[in-house]
């Protein structure tokens, strides 16, 4: 008798209540769409982040295969092909691998054509075509800038290149298309027709050598998979890689990366309640009585429940389609400068709907959260409790005492105070917003970006060799990129006002026992963590060998580098000599030169200023000992060369003893004023050389990318919380204006004047700004400290100047002051817009 | 034979010195299709009494029966079922739902309870209460009487048990007051129901079958 319950009734009830409140309710759409923008960016900004790794890993790792099996034999590769577990394959059949010095840093197989393998390693020429005919050959532009091979289809090109088995053999071949693939940076292939392979290397296509890249149907625990592939076929021990994009602990680390952009959602979930929240509690009385005069006529708390939650989806419906589309579009402004490095733009790249999904969902739960609040303020009470709800009521009494003679201030105060529950409300609101917009704040204005460039950057341009424009690169000092004509183009341009160049070569030197033993002494030393110095390179096994070989024979690889102009300049600019001291006319004979190294006058890693150096047969004294300037050049040196001691010398000199040499950085500085102009020179001066150039620019741009990567996604959110925090607080102020109708009529009929109301107003503004300031200032302030101050301690990045800023809270106050004055003055003429008596006739 | 028992009713708020009785051991019956006017100065206990038989709210002690049913027994959803088949509230401010038509307030809560309205009996209510016309007006553009008929009909429209009402004229001139007065009386002996009604005009009390008085929370017949 007592259970039955219609619930399409609820329906009914929430469309009227929507189309009867039509200006709370567009202004309750208009939040969820700004609250949906908001999970919606989040979530697809986190996603972007996730795959944004996982596509470097890719690119890393380069192949879109899940794992690629090695050495494989014919009959093998085809039993690989067919297990059950294998979604595609490709095959790889390479006879040798590239053996010249300059490409040690990376692996390029000599390989006949597969069009499958090309695909999946983003090798497939971009100019020109794959080889078609015997001789032809098509290469990474990487590689031809390595090995100083012109941009020209029909070149002729002479390759060193090592067989399966050991032997190295030098071949010529003709040029007939290249490409650029950021997938290729560690590993790639030179490409051959099969006919030019098998003349190559007669039988090796047949025995075997085949690699095999194989994509599987669950790309998850790939070396399990792998494992199980090899014992299910019983092929024993056959060497793989699996990709890095699909490794457990990898995937955990990009998880964990997203994560930071997910947990930003929480802070979306406060905002997005309080905003929503706040804003249905303008009409918080009404609500409550209406669930108090529904209750009463027999509205069960179940249907009360579904009233709520369809009103949270019919408020949701018309709001979902617009955040999205304003998240979406924040997303896509955003996303190029969260992952950079991307032709396309990420944002289309990494596209996914799952984030629209999921903001629809959580803008519904969060919608839904604040629209049961008023239902929950009637669930303890009776019918008739909440039909006589009064907001703010607590029903409490002021202390006995000697009566106080009413006065404008006062009345104010207690108009003040009777709605502090709101106000409180508003306050944390604002303070949370302020203390982590402060505290952000001061961290990003700490990096110092004149500390960071002037480091990093030591002239307006640095003009890179196109053997030397990335740190997997070896120089090749046979490359000619950098031309005479080129140079004396850029020395003649009007804007430049100073040039350097420097060149470099490696040369095999010798250390006798005395000149060494400053330097031995040094790394086999204990540093401050307790370890030896040479211990702490133990990741470098290149270095540990450079280092052996000096301790154990005094042989040692030295750079000769030679330096003109602003160069050498730089090469001295800290004129923090460890030793000795730069005597520029002695230094200008030829007869000496200034040795670079470890940036500490407490220990050495030069030989001792006064000690000879031989190259080419010419005998230097070293002048002096410098710390070694690592921005001064680009590229990588041999691996032989890891362990190295820098010798500057004048280029006149340098010329002398390598006549042939190429150049390998042109500094270049300019007038400012015209940095234009220069730009779209140098654009068309290098355009097709492989020369790569970093400005000063460059580094200014990459720093402030890199802070407004790091602090964007906070301070947005930062922000909004704070626009939120002055929403809840105008929404206070005219929340606490309208429910005021009948009191300021009674004022008025007790004799109050306009003015006399209006002046209370102002000081209700005036005392609600002493409030805020009172809570924001000292809590925001003690908070941006000590937060700021920990963050200081516990940040180990060097380019960092203590800069304490309450910047936002400064801003923010004026503005809150205005709105406190202004809108209740506005607010009351259209509260007083009826008479005296029609308003004591209200019923609030 | 009595519709509404009530057995040593109390309700306090509050405690200590500052502790109010509104109603202190009331003990009444209401017989079935009697018209019962309550009496009393203000803060006698009048509407929480109304309130309780209605189970709008809960007593700290007593029993209250009414139609067979002990209301203490009841869960909250139990009690709002109750409410909407067993009662019939007219409120002294009508509490009419603003987002609502009148005939949408009429039915609602046979809409609540999701049964079918008999729609001859409610055609003679609105009939008689000269709603008619109004039917798909909204409350707001009504007049205090208007509003107040249609809060009758609407304590009519799922035929409860009993009617309650809480100085239903209370906001209404004297003529719109006894107008109501008596398309309440009309009504509920035409449709056979029991009337419980709170009035502060004696003028009014004297069409009820009996009257109660009320003083300092207890019951002064």
């Amino acid at each position: 008798m007592l259970e039955n319950n219609n619930l399409k009734i609820c329906s009914r009830l929430v469309r009227r209540d929507i189309k009867f409140h039509k200006a709370r309710s567009i202004l309750l759409m208009a939040a969820i769409a700004l609250v949906c923008m908001l999970y919606t960016f989040s979530f697809a900004l986190g996603g972007m982040i996730r795959d944004g790794y996982i596509y470097t890993y890719k690119m890393t790792y380069g192949s879109d295969s899940h794992i690629i099996f090695y050495d494989l034999n014919r009959a093998q590769a085809a039993a690989l092909r067919g297990h059950v577990r294998a979604a595609d394959s490709v095959t790889l059949s390479a006879i040798g691998i590239l053996s010249d010095d300059m490409l040690e840093y990376r692996s390029v197989k000599l390989a006949a054509v597969s069009s499958g393998w090309a695909e999946a390693t983003d090798a497939v020429p971009l100019h020109g075509r794959m080889p078609e005919e015997k001789g032809e050959i098509a290469l990474d532009e990487l590689t031809m800038n390595s090995l100083a091979i012109p941009y020209e289809i029909g070149t002729e090109v002479t390759l060193w290149w090592t067989t399966a088995e050991g032997e190295k053999r030098e071949d010529t071949f003709r040029l007939c298309g290249w490409w650029d693939s950021l997938m290729g940076l560690s590993e790639t292939c030179a490409w051959i027709t099969e006919e030019t392979a098998r003349e190559l290397y007669p039988g090796m296509l047949e025995s075997g050598h085949v690699s095999l890249g194989v994509t599987l149907y669950r790309p998850e625990k790939l070396e399990e998979q792998a494992e199980k592939m090899l014992t299910d076929l019983g092929l024993g021990h056959i060497p793989f890689t699996t990709n890095l994009a699909c490794n457990e602990a990898r995937l955990e680390f990009v998880g964990s990366q997203a994560m930071r952009f997910y947990r930003m959602n929480l802070i979306v979930v406060l905002c997005g309640i309080l905003m929503i929240y706040n804003i249905a509690r303008t009409s918080m009385q009404q609500n409550v009585r209406f669930y108090g005069r529904v209750k009463s006529l027999g509205m069960a708390p179940r249907q009360i429940c579904v009233f709520s939650i369809e009103r949270a989806a019919f408020l949701c419906v018309p709001a979902i389609v617009p955040g999205w589309l304003a998240g979406f579009a924040l997303y896509v402004a955003v996303s190029p400068f969260v992952v950079v490095g991307i032709e396309e733009n990420p944002a289309l790249l990494f596209f996914r709907l799952w984030p629209f999904a999921a903001g629809a969902l959580f803008t519904w739960l969060t919608t839904l959260a604040a629209c049961l609040l008023p239902m929950r303020a009637t669930a303890k009470s009776s019918p008739v409790q909440a039909m006589r709800f009064v907001e703010g009521q607590r029903g409490r009494s002021r202390r006995k005492g000697k009566r106080r003679r009413t006065t404008i201030p006062l009345m104010a105060l207690s108009g003040l105070a009777r709605q502090r529950g709101q106000s409180v409300l508003t306050a944390i609101s604002l303070l949370l917003s302020l203390m982590i917009l402060c505290g952000i704040w001061t961290q990003a204005v700490s990096y110092d970006e004149e500390t960071y460039v002037s480091s990093l950057a030591l002239s307006d341009y640095r003009i890179e060799d196109a053997s030397a424009t990335r740190s997997i690169q070896r120089y090749n000092p046979r490359s000619r990129s950098i031309t005479p004509e080129l140079l004396h183009a850029l020395e003649r341009h009007p804007a430049v006002t100073d040039t350097g160049e420097i060149s470099t070569m490696e040369v095999p030197m010798y250390a006798n026992e005395k000149d060494r033993a400053p330097i031995v002494a040094t790394f086999e030393e204990k540093a401050e963590d307790g370890i030896a110095r040479k211990e702490s390179m133990a990741n470098n096994p290149d270095w540990l060998a450079g280092y052996e070989k000096l301790r154990e024979s005094g042989e040692y690889i030295g750079i000769v580098t030679g330096v003109k102009g602003l160069a050498l300049e730089k090469a001295l600019a800290q004129s923090l000599y460890i030793e000795g001291s730069f005597q520029p006319d002695r230094f200008a004979s030829g007869k000496y030169v200034i040795a670079a190294g470890a940036d500490s006058g407490q220990i050495r890693t030069t030989p001792p200023a006064g000690s000879k150096i031989t190259v080419n047969g010419r005998k230097f004294e070293i002048m002096a000992s410098v710390p070694y300037e690592s921005s001064l050049i680009s590229g990588a040196d041999s691996k032989e060369a890891q362990f190295n001691i820098t010798y500057y010398m004048p280029m006149e000199i340098f010329d002398e003893l390598f006549p042939d040499h190429g150049i390998r950085n042109v500094m270049v500085n300019i007038d400012h004023g015209r940095q234009k102009e220069f730009d779209s020179f140098l654009a068309k001066l290098l355009k097709g050389t492989g020369i790569a150039v970093t400005s000063y620019s460059d580094y200014q741009w990459n720093f402030r990318d890199a802070i407004f990567h790091r602090y964007m996604i906070p301070l947005f959110i930062g922000s909004v919380m704070l626009f939120i925090g002055i929403l809840n607080f105008c929404n206070a102020i005219v929340t606490r204006m309208l429910v005021r109708k009948k009191e300021f009529a009674v004022y008025e009929s007790l004799g109050m004047t306009g003015r006399q109301i209006r002046r209370m107003l102002l000081w209700e503004g005036a005392l609600c700004c002493g409030v805020m300031v009172l809570l924001l200032v000292p809590v925001t302030a003690a908070s941006t400290w000590v937060w700021g101050r920990w963050w200081l301690a516990h940040t180990n990045t060097w380019c960092i100047t203590w800069r304490y800023s309450l910047m936002p809270l400064w801003v923010s106050l004026p503005v809150l002051l205005i709105l406190a004055v202004l809108i209740p003055l506005y607010c009351l003429k259209s509260v007083t817009r009826e008479s005296i008596t029609e308003r004591l006739r209200v019923v609030e | 034979m009595s519709i509404i028992t009530i057995h040593n009713l109390k309700k306090y708020y509050g405690s200590g010195s500052s502790q109010v009785k509104a109603l202190d051991g009331v003990d009444m019956t209401v017989a079935q299709g009697e018209f019962a006017a309550i009496v009393g100065p203000s803060g006698s206990g009048k509407t929480t009494l109304l309130n309780m038989m209605g189970g709008l709210d809960l007593p700290t002690q007593g029993e209250i029966i009414v139609d067979g049913v002990t209301l203490s027994s009841l869960r909250e959803e139990q009690l709002a079922v109750f409410r909407r088949k067993r009662v019939g509230f007219i409120f002294q401010n009508y509490n009419l739902v603003p987002t609502l038509t009148v005939e949408e307030n009429i039915l609602l809560p046979l809409d609540l309870d999701g049964s079918s309205p008999d729609t001859g009996f409610l055609g003679d209510v609105t009939e008689l209460l000269g709603l008619k016309d109004i039917m798909h007006v909204y409350p707001e553009t009504l007049s205090g009487g208007q509003q107040q008929r249609v809060a009758i009909a609407r304590a009519l429209s799922a035929k409860p048990a009993i009617i309650l009402a809480d100085e239903p004229t209370g906001n209404l001139d004297s003529k719109n007051g006894q107008n109501v007065a008596g398309l309440l009386k009309m009504t509920t002996e035409l449709y056979h129901r029991t009337l419980v009604m709170i009035t502060h005009n004696l003028e009014l009390a004297q069409l009820a079958d009996r009257v109660i008085r009320m003083e300092d929370g207890r019951i002064m017949e």
